[in-house]
């Protein structure tokens, strides 16, 4: 299962999966980078959901291909699959539950045994916006991201704050880290055929390109 | 499409059904007014249909020895509406668990404490969000479904709570009391009538795994050039029918259509779900052919509204054999996934990490 080819047109395609605890908000995440939607009434998700939106960085197009998959720990029994090929992470908790932050720990361990070394991870603490109910501190969050080596960003869905630069920040680096690989390894990614998954020294990802370009 | 009806202070309009009217699958539209003939036949069918049961189901055993095909005929049909509570309790096996175990519901939710409560309050305004009944915070629909997924977390706690269980829940708490919805829900998850269905929510989901199996196959023999296209994008069942199963289609299908397949589900069991699901992809066989990866799982999704006719959908549904297979294919999964689970405890041994 790695990132899949579609119609439209695109430089890279990248698969992106949102993790994290049930109820911290992946879902909302998911429609409003893609939909500029959110809902207060949204159900809980059940297995995985699916999404896509095209950025541009630099003079490239760059399609996201986002997997929302379950929170609930015994729905990882059938989400973990979904980590193949993923070459970027948004491991989601929330601000207001201390818990849903104890737990990136493990997920992030889970994120690391099913995919590359290379994935960019972004650690997003959601729902920024409930000020008075805060139970993780920013700096505490700062601080575990820098030792883990991910990124850091607070977002609120609801307000659309941070949503828009933390799924940006995340398909950019993938983008840098995979166009790096492609200038070092002296030959150009877009050798590979249209929709297969290439492997750019541990960083997969997909360019689309034509056949010719040896 | 923000904020639809949060903040317009207006009551929403609801379908027949109490769910806030939505802009597409609606019923209504399927629904035309009745017409006297219409009405007249509806009379009838109703009069059978109590005859059928008696006073409060005292008939209803001797009925279904006598004519049990008379009694899936029937209920093919569709279940009379005002009747369904009772006669889901009565195919279900439910009605004697409860009658068999008095008093345990209620010690249950009343003195059990469960590991799963926070979770289930979680999931609670998750659940039918748009329905009258589930709106409002912590009102009488919010509690029961409380109650009666924390009585099931007590009742087994190997199970616990999963997500998806709330729909399945929430659905029957529609028709009837707490304590039945409760105890429907066991005789599903243990088995009174039909298979034990308590491996959708177990550890390792190992039954949603082995139906995605078997549906998988299922697909690939009566439609295979579904299924090759299928292959050829990489879509996989998990994708999109692992919701049917864990909630039997009461997820994200339209609610009119959802009740016509319990009516069968309880009666006839798990295989409607199966059949159900052949013949959505049969129906829109000619769009599916022809889809690209992401347009199909957005469609698989969204299932175009003539799809979602019980009329149409369910008899094509019915003409799908597949008990033989099913059972053909359960063996087939037991021994392919005997050996994988063997060979991953070997390859795992070195490392011993988790």
């Amino acid at each position: 299962m790695g990132a899949y080819r579609a119609e439209d047109d695109y430089d890279y395609l990248f698969k992106v999966v949102l993790i994290g605890d049930s109820g911290v908000g992946k879902s909302n995440l998911l429609s409003r980078f893609t939909r500029n939607e959110f809902s207060l009434e949204s159900k809980s998700t059940i297995g995985v959901e699916f999404a896509t939106r095209s950025i541009r960085v630099d003079d490239k197009v760059v399609k996201a291909q986002i997997w929302d998959t379950a929170g609930q720990e015994r729905y990882r029994a059938i989400t973990s699959a979904y980590y193949r090929g993923a070459v970027g992470a948004l491991l989601v908790y929330d601000v207001t539950r201390h818990v849903t932050f104890e737990n990136v720990e493990r997920w992030l361990k889970e994120l690391r045994d099913h995919t590359d070394s290379n994935i960019v991870i972004m650690l997003v603490g959601n729902k920024a916006d409930l000020r008075h109910l805060r139970a993780v501190q920013t700096e505490d969050a700062t601080s575990f991201a820098e030792k883990e080596h991910t990124y850091f960003m607070e977002t609120s869905a609801l307000e659309s704050l941070n949503v828009e630069s933390a799924f940006t920040e995340v398909l950019t680096q993938i983008y840098q880290i995979v166009s790096r690989k492609a200038l070092e390894s002296g030959d150009d990614a877009a050798a590979v055929p249209k929709g297969q998954t290439i492997n750019v020294d541990d960083v997969s990802a997909v360019k689309k390109g034509g056949c010719c370009s040896s | 499409m923000e904020k639809k009806r949060v903040d317009d202070g207006v009551t929403p309009r609801l379908d027949r059904f109490g769910f806030a009217k939505q802009e597409h699958n609606s019923p209504e539209r399927l629904v035309r007014s009745k017409s006297a003939v219409e009405h007249q036949r509806e009379e009838r069918r109703l009069r059978k249909w109590r005859k059928m049961i008696g006073v409060g189901g005292s008939d209803w055993k001797h009925y279904v020895r006598r004519k049990p095909h008379v009694v899936k005929r029937r209920i093919r049909k569709g279940i009379p509406d005002c009747l369904r509570g009772l006669v889901w309790q009565l195919i279900s096996g439910s009605r004697d668990l409860l009658l068999m175990n008095p008093g345990v519901y209620e010690q249950l939710v009343i003195y059990e404490t469960s590991a799963s409560e926070l979770d289930i309050i979680r999931d609670i305004s998750r659940t039918f969000p748009s329905h009258v009944f589930y709106q409002q915070r912590h009102g009488p629909g919010q509690r029961s479904l409380y109650n009666v997924l924390k009585a099931y977390s007590v009742y087994d706690r190997e199970v616990g709570y999963v997500q998806g269980m709330g729909f399945v829940a929430g659905l029957l708490l529609l028709y009837m009391s707490e304590e039945d919805a409760f105890w429907l829900l066991v005789a599903l998850l243990k088995g009174a009538v039909h298979a034990p269905m308590e491996g959708l929510y177990l550890e390792g989901l190992p039954l949603v795994q082995q139906y995605m199996f078997q549906f998988d196959h299922l697909m690939r023999e009566y439609l295979p050039k579904i299924g090759e296209h299928f292959t050829e994008e990489m879509i996989n069942p998990s994708m999109y029918a692992s919701q049917w199963f864990i909630t039997v289609f009461s997820y994200s299908f339209p609610f009119h259509l959802a009740l016509r397949i319990w009516d069968v589900f309880l009666y006839e069991g798990v295989k409607i779900v199966f059949k159900v699901g052949l013949a959505l992809l049969k129906y829109c066989h000619d769009d599916l052919v022809k889809l690209p990866f992401e347009k199909l799982i957005h469609y698989l999704r969204n299932f175009p509204d003539d799809a979602m006719n019980p009329d149409k959908l369910l008899p094509m549904a019915y003409s799908f054999k597949v008990s033989k297979q099913l059972e053909e294919l359960k063996q087939e999964y037991e021994k392919i996934n005997g050996k994988v689970a063997k060979s991953q405890v070997r390859q795992k041994q070195p490392q011993s990490a988790a």
